[in-house]
Parts: structure tokens; C-alpha cells; sequence
């Protein structure tokens, strides 16, 4: 999960104790959140510990990693303790951890599909007449979640040829929008609203498809007191409906109220599909697309079918074979196997485009464009993520070609080949440096240590998490940006010290 | 740090996990099972399997699991569920009335076993199809298997599972879209390891990118495995190559050469006694639930063991400590061979020098003057006696 300035699972973490543990009341939650947020090594921890009876000393579970992985554990322990997971306990007057109560309870349920709790959707049964196929789900999300993208390209200076209707969001979805500040409202309300995007939309649009999904959510959850909803009923529901199946009608009288809202609400996000009746009132089943199913997979796999469903030309194939469309040459040139408005408005931020053909399009990337991108917001790293991401798959052969070789000659082995070439990446970095001469990063600086021993080792305790930006040795000072795990470390070695 | 503009350009990998495709072979040995009742039932066993698929299928959300029971007579899928055949050719066209009669009731019959599980809203729908495929296969498995079929054999086809297995994954690895497609494994290569050429030994090495990482697991509880020695031992060659680890959990039975099998592919070996077999299921999830990537950072258990690398030889199925090899195609043999032709390949080896005894010289057998004491009653004394002074 790259971090932004969006709203991103991070908000999670900044939930107090007590929300989060009715959050876990529901086994999938506690499934999604197991899924989604947990390094490979926290969620074996969690696995070793759900069956166990008795809590688990510390020093035995530091037996069980290797010395070399010990920043890998530390994280996976920051992780835990973040997500309200792991609890330390005094057993056996030893430090030990245990799983929280709520969790290990609804993960075991999860396992095991005991207890009544519901939480895994009602499966309606619907006439065959009327079923509707996972084609047609497909259809319908792309549609809704490029009409909220185009709207919010289309509000940028280059306008979108709409050569397929694109559907204009709803007005709730505008709202959120708004206030998520990815969109700025200007004009009055009588005579229209043209709406602008912002620097965080920028970000926002140049994201995968899951970050921008989460985003939005996120940012959906944030602002469900003003509608009166609970958040973390709002939570739990949106994990309930990333744990459904696709292609199945699941039932709505299963839903209480504050679902029932919820679901209307995503229904225009795309995320369900809500057949409606003759008459106009919606029926008492829904659908979930793929974009609800793949909520909580992280692998590139299934991602890679979304994509190419929502951000490719109608005409490609859906197969999951072609999920990149992007060339880039080391000459600086572009080529873009897409007929997608979207797809061609985005690349058109920072790149020249020269011509445009029924299945490419051909541009150039120049310090004009990219520093023109810059201007708007766009960072060096978002432009290369995007790229990135949906280069063709003949520029991944190339790379894992040059990797295989550079692994066989084992001259550099912990080089990973980039899929962009080096000169563009470069390239593109130093083009917005010469923009941005200082960078900020929140956090915390520590010093003012007495000796050297206690500057060194709650240092390498940060440097080993992960956390540290940046320290000097000689000053005896070091740059944090969470605190949290550091000052925990701390106190324990003082506790250790003196008792 | 990049000497440009000292910004940190390490690549972050994907931080999603790839997936993984863990295939279980269950040895439903009936005699074996038989005799672990009282300490773990099959039924028991099973349901406890089940919560560590789930658990498996819990980590990722592309992670795949499939299942093979290896019964006494023969191996048979139990997840996903073989297909049915749904029709036979008719080879005689004169049964055909009573043929397609026939085959009428075996669809019937088919159809009993309903494809969809129960819906329940308190179940992971992913968890309670393979729950319900799963048992009902193993319930026909069951009910299908004959007294002439458990008289047969005590032991059970688990040469015939790992092939089984192994097919599975092949086919699996190969179906991926990914787009490392250009190196095509060379079967002919001996030095070849797929996924590129480099040192075949690690097994360990992991390719960060959105490939299949699969495993197997054997859950073993008969002994006896001697007249399989030859297809097990090439299945775990096989598997080297792939760079497949092979698990093994025994909860009964001698090791015979599984032990070598997990040691020989990089995977985990575990034997349970009765004291610990209640706690199956967290043996399970402790030791074998991490896949390839996650064994990265964790101390496996098992490692520090001596392994067992006695193997049966090839004419008598006998497991052999010092046997004869053939020296073209290093087949094991327990005796010297008649008419001195290898089995194997049909070479005609000559025994040497084997078994002949050293021809031993006959010692010289020296006079030894004896001790006075002995009052010279047995030596032939000198005629002359010592001179006087």
C-alpha cells in the first residue's frame, strides 16, 4: 500500500481501542482486516497463536525467526499491536503475548463458520429469467467508476471526447468528492457548478484501482456521522459485502437499516448492482461486482482483471492476458495500445501526445510536459507508479529477461530491474526536482540522549522497524516518523533497567 | 541512494504476496486409521484439516488448495472434485437401448450429491464449497471402496497421489498469464531448474513477481512404502526440479523414505506420537502453514535431525543399508545378480573380485625356546646340555 496523503488505511489505525473491538464482533472483519493489512509473518503469528490455549512468552515467539529477519519481525509486531491483535500479558511472570479476545473469537468463527452472527451475506434466490451475469456486472461498474474518473479528468483542461456515455455521478458521490477535497466546487449553485480537480485528485486518479477504491470508502466512512451512521456499522458492512461472491444475488432483508443506506450508497459508487423493478423501486436483492469481490485481495492477479476490465478499451480482451498497454522507449517516446478516453485524458497530464490512432496512441514526454504535471500537483513517483503499472507485458518480459541474467551472472543480487528504463526514471525525477528543492515529512526528533548506549539502541529499534528517516550519530539525534513502537521500546528498556 | 539526486530508488516489490497453491495428499489408509481411533479418528482428523485449508485460504485471497486422498488400492481427487463422466462410447451399438437405460441412473445417481452446499450465511462462501466438495468426495471415496480392495494391500498408493499432485501443479504453473513464459523448462537439461537456471540446491530461492509458489503436504500414517521406492523417488526428483517443497506430518508408521523426501526438496518432516497427535491441528498451523516466502523468516522445525538415507533395493523391494549399484544406471541391489545382467538397463556387470577370501600364507611355526620352569617335558631337548664353565 503505498502511502499518500488520501485517505488510507491509515485512518483504521487511528480508531480508538474500543471501536476497533466492536469492529471485530464480526468474523469478516475480522477476516478482511486479517487478509488486508497483515505482513506475511504477522498473519503466521496470528495463525500459531488462534489454537493455542495459553498465551505465548515473548522470548519463545523471538525463537521462532531467524536473527537475519529481526526487522521483519519487529514490524510484523508493530503491525499487530497497531491493529489491536496482540496484547502484551504477564504470564507466568514472563512478557507474553496473547490474541485480543474479540478477534480470536471471530477469526476462529471465521475458520470454522460457527456462531449466528450473519456476517457472510444471505444468498437470495432469484427467478432465472432475471439473473443477471457477471458480464453485465462488469459493464455496469466500468461504467460507474469511469464516469466518476472522467468527471473528475474532464474538470481538468483537457476535456474528455465522451465517444461512450459516460455516466455522471450522482450527487452524493459529488459531495464526498468535495469533501475529500479531490474536487473544488466554483461558481454558485444557481447558475452550475464546475467543479476543478486538485492536487489530491490528481493523486487520486493516478492511483490503482484499489487504492482508489479504499480512498473513496474511507472517505465515505469518515463522513458517515454527518448522515448519522455508525462508523464502524458502516465498516463492518463493507467488509461483509468485500467477502461476497460474485455473480450471486444476495438478499437485502438480511440488512438493517444502516445497511440498507450503505447499500444504496454503493450502489452508486458501482461497487453493487441493484436491479430495479418495473416501477422504479429497487428489488430486495443485490449484486456485488467485481469491484466489491476484490476489496480485500492485495495479489496482482485478480487485480490485474479489474484493471483490465474497468481501465481498458471496450474492444480488449478481458482474459487477463493484456494488463499493460503502455511502451515507453528510452528516447523518451510513448506508445499507448488504448482507445480509452480516460486512459488517453490521464496519460495526456504529462505527456504530448502527437497522434492518435483507432488503437494507439503516440506521444512524447518532454521537461515541458512532465514539469507542466508537476505544476498541477503530480509527483515524479505517481507518474512512475502509474506507468508502471500498466506497462505492456512485453516490457515485464524484458525486465524479468534482464533480471534472469543479472541473477544467473550474480554480480548484483539484490538488484531488482526496473520495468521502466533507468534513463526515464532518472529523467523523470530530476525534472521535478528542479521544482521541488525541499520535501517535508512529518514526525518526531529525538534527542538530548545522556549517553551513547541509549542513543544506539532505541536507534536501531527504529531503523529495524522500519521508521527511522534519518539520525546523526555524532549529534546524537534521530528522525522518526511514528513514535509509537519507539516509545514503547524505550520504556521497556527502562522498566528492564531498573526493575 | 541514487548519486543523482539521493533519492532512495530501491524498487518497492509488490508489496501483495504471490499466491500459493498448497496440495494436500491424505493418506486415507484404512488398516492404519483403524488402529489410531482412540487417539485421533479420521472424522476428527479431517475436520481439523478443514480448519487448516481455511486458514490456508485466509492468508491471500488467490492463495488455491487442492486435495488428494491416497487410499489402499488406489489415489483419487478429492478437491476439486474430479469430473464425472458424463458419457462412455458406446463400442457395441447393439447394447445401446440398455446402455442409455443405464446411464440414465448413473446420472440420477449423480445428481443425489448436490454441487451446491447449503447456503449459510455464517460461512465464508470459498470455505464452505471446499468444505462440502471435500467431504462429499471422501464420503464416496468410503463408500465406494470393496473387502477385495482392503484385503489387497495393507499399505497404501501414495506414488500414485504424488503423481497425481504433480501433474496438478505442472499443469497449473503452466496456465499462469503471467509473463514469464519465456523460459521454458527443459526437460532434457539435466542441470535445468524451472523458472531460470540457477543453483538448483536453494530450494528456497523465490522469484518476487505474481508466480504460482506451490508446496505439498503429506499427511502419512502407514509404514511399508518398499515396493513404491522407485516412482517416490522420482516424483522428489521431479519435484526438485520444480522446486516444490514436500511437507511431511506422520502420525503413524515407520518413516521409510519419506523423511528423505523432505529433506531432498527443501520441506518440513514431522512424526507425531501419541502423546502429541491431539495437538494435529497446531502442528499444522505452526509449522506448515507459511508458505515458501514466509519459510524466509522462520526457523522450520525438524531441521536438525538426522535423516534417514537407507533405500529399498530394486529386485526385492527389501530396504538395504550396503547393497550392490549397478555402475551405468546406479540401480540398488540387496545380492549379486543372476547372470550378472542389471535389471534396470541390461548391462551385463561383472562381479570381480567380490567375495573371494585373501589367500592366506601358513605361518612358520618357530621354535620357541620355552622357560626352564616348564621342566622341558614337551620340547625336544637338545641333545647337549649347556657346557659347564
Amino acid at each position: 500500500m503505498s502511502d499518500s496523503t488520501l485517505q488510507s488505511w491509515e485512518y483504521l489505525e487511528t480508531l480508538p481501542g474500543t471501536q476497533f473491538y466492536r469492529l471485530y464482533r464480526s468474523p469478516a472483519s475480522a477476516l478482511a482486516i486479517f487478509r488486508k493489512r497483515l505482513s506475511s509473518l504477522a498473519k503466521s503469528f496470528v495463525m500459531m497463536l488462534l489454537y493455542l490455549p495459553r498465551p505465548m512468552p515473548v522470548k519463545q515467539l523471538e525463537m521462532f525467526v531467524k536473527d537475519t529477519s529481526r526487522g521483519e519481525r519487529e514490524h510484523a509486531l508493530d503491525l499487530l499491536h497497531r491493529y489491536h491483535i496482540f496484547r502484551d500479558v504477564t504470564f507466568n511472570s514472563t512478557k507474553a503475548y496473547s490474541l485480543t479476545q474479540d478477534f480470536a473469537r471471530s477469526l476462529r468463527r471465521a475458520l470454522t463458520g460457527a456462531a449466528d452472527s450473519r456476517s457472510f451475506g444471505q444468498v437470495a434466490n432469484v427467478p432465472e429469467s432475471t439473473k443477471v451475469t457477471i458480464h453485465d456486472l462488469d459493464e455496469y461498474s466500468r461504467q460507474r467508476w469511469e464516469g466518476i474518473l472522467g468527471y473528475m479528468v474532464g474538470s481538468s483542461a483537457n476535456p474528455l471526447d465522451t465517444e461512450q456515455t459516460a455516466i455522471q455521478p450522482s450527487s452524493g458521490v459529488i459531495e464526498l468528492l468535495k469533501a475529500g477535497h479531490l474536487i473544488e466546487l466554483s461558481g454558485t449553485y444557481s447558475r452550475g457548478q464546475a467543479a476543478k480537480i486538485t492536487k489530491e485528485g490528481f493523486a487520486f486518479v493516478l492511483q490503482d484501482i484499489n487504492t482508489q477504491i479504499w480512498a473513496l470508502l474511507f472517505l465515505y466512512v469518515d463522513n458517515a456521522e454527518v448522515f448519522e451512521m455508525d462508523k464502524v456499522d458502516v465498516l463492518s458492512f463493507l467488509f461483509l459485502v468485500s467477502s461476497l461472491e460474485l455473480g450471486l444475488a444476495y438478499s437485502t432483508s438480511a440488512l438493517d437499516e444502516t445497511q440498507q443506506r450503505c447499500l444504496s450508497d454503493l450502489v452508486s459508487f458501482g461497487i453493487v448492482f441493484q436491479p430495479t423493478r418495473n416501477d422504479g423501486s429497487p428489488v430486495d436483492y443485490f449484486y456485488p461486482t467485481r469491484l466489491a469481490t476484490t476489496l480485500t485481495s492485495d495479489s496482482g492477479t485478480t487485480l490485474s482483471a479489474t484493471n483490465t476490465t474497468i481501465g481498458s478499451s471496450l474492444s480488449a480482451s478481458s482474459s487477463g492476458a493484456a494488463k499493460g498497454f503502455i511502451i515507453v522507449e528510452t528516447n523518451y517516446r510513448l506508445y499507448a495500445y488504448t482507445s480509452s478516453a480516460l486512459q488517453i485524458a490521464l496519460l495526456s497530464l504529462f505527456v504530448n501526445l502527437r497522434s492518435r490512432h483507432p488503437n494507439l496512441v503516440a506521444g512524447k514526454m518532454s521537461k515541458a510536459s512532465v514539469q507542466r504535471a508537476v505544476q498541477a500537483g503530480i509527483t515524479a513517483e505517481q507518474i512512475i507508479s502509474y506507468l508502471t503499472a500498466h506497462a505492456h507485458p512485453q516490457m515485464r518480459r524484458h525486465a524479468q529477461a534482464e533480471q534472469a541474467q543479472l541473477q544467473a551472472r550474480s554480480t548484483e543480487p539484490g538488484r531488482v530491474v526496473p520495468i521502466l528504463p533507468a534513463t526515464i526514471l532518472d529523467q523523470i525525477h530530476l525534472w521535478q526536482l528542479e521544482r521541488d528543492r525541499m520535501t517535508t515529512t512529518a514526525g518526531f526528533l529525538l534527542k538530548d540522549f545522556s549517553n551513547n548506549a541509549d542513543y544506539e539502541a532505541p536507534c536501531r529499534y527504529a531503523d529495524e522497524t522500519g521508521v527511522l528517516v534519518w539520525k546523526n550519530d555524532k549529534k546524537r539525534m534521530f528522525f522518526v516518523n511514528r513514535i509509537e513502537g519507539v516509545r514503547q521500546f524505550m520504556a521497556d528498556r527502562k522498566a528492564s533497567a531498573q526493575g | 541512494m541514487n548519486i543523482v539526486d539521493a533519492t532512495d530508488r530501491t524498487e518497492k516489490l509488490d508489496e501483495g504476496e504471490a499466491p500459493s497453491l498448497l496440495t494436500i495428499i491424505l493418506d486415507t489408509n484404512p488398516h492404519a486409521w483403524a488402529l489410531l481411533t482412540e487417539s485421533l479418528s479420521l472424522s476428527k482428523a479431517v475436520a481439523n484439516l478443514l480448519i487448516f485449508i481455511n486458514a490456508h485460504i485466509a492468508i491471500n485471497h488467490a492463495n488455491r488448495v487442492a486435495v488428494i486422498a491416497s487410499h489402499a488400492e488406489r489415489a483419487v481427487w478429492l478437491f476439486p472434485a474430479p469430473a464425472r463422466p458424463r458419457y462412455e462410447s458406446h463400442a457395441d451399438g447393439v447394447h445401446s437401448d440398455g446402455e442409455d437405460s443405464e446411464m440414465q441412473d448413473r446420472e440420477a445417481a449423480n445428481s443425489d450429491t448436490p454441487s451446491q452446499p447449503r447456503d449459510d450465511a455464517n460461512k465464508y462462501r470459498p470455505f464452505a464449497h471446499i468444505e462440502h466438495v471435500l467431504l462429499s468426495s471422501l464420503r464416496q471415496l468410503i463408500d465406494t471402496t470393496t473387502t477385495d480392495a482392503l484385503s489387497s494391500t495393507p499399505s497404501t498408493m501414495i506414488a500414485g497421489a504424488l503423481t497425481l499432485a504433480l501433474t496438478y501443479l505442472s499443469k497449473q504453473i503452466q496456465a499462469l498469464p503471467s509473463a514469464m513464459t519465456s523460459a521454458q523448462f527443459n526437460y532434457s537439461d539435466a542441470t535445468a531448474v524451472a523458472g531460470g537456471n540457477e543453483l538448483s540446491a536453494d530450494g528456497s530461492r523465490n522469484q518476487p513477481s505474481m508466480d504460482l509458489s506451490s508446496r505439498i503436504l503429506i499427511l502419512s500414517v502407514s509404514g511399508d512404502l518398499a515396493n513404491q521406492y522407485i516412482p517416490i523417488m522420482n516424483s522428489i526428483f521431479a519435484c526438485q526440479r520444480l522446486t516444490i517443497p514436500i511437507d511431511i506430518l506422520k502420525l503413524a508408521g515407520d518413516t521409510v523414505f519419506l523423511q528423505q523426501a523432505a529433506d531432498a526438496t527443501g520441506g518440513i518432516y514431522m512424526a507425531l506420537d501419541n502423546n502429541s497427535r491431539a495437538g494435529f491441528l497446531q502442528y499444522l498451523m505452526f509449522a506448515y502453514l507459511a508458505d515458501q516466502a514466509g519459510r524466509e523468516h522462520l526457523i522450520m522445525p525438524g531441521e536438525g535431525e538426522g535423516v534417514d538415507f537407507r533405500a529399498a533395493c530394486f529386485c526385492h523391494r527389501r530396504i538395504v543399508d550396503i547393497g550392490f549399484v549397478c555402475s551405468i544406471c546406479l540401480s540398488i541391489f540387496c545380492e549379486p545378480l543372476q547372470d550378472n545382467l542389471c535389471l534396470t538397463c541390461g548391462s551385463h556387470l561383472s562381479m570381480g573380485n567380490y567375495g573371494q577370501k585373501p589367500v592366506v600364507v601358513p605361518k612358520r611355526k618357530k621354535k620357541k625356546k620355552r622357560a626352564l620352569a616348564d621342566g622341558g617335558a614337551d620340547t625336544p631337548a637338545s641333545e647337549r646340555s649347556t657346557p659347564a664353565p
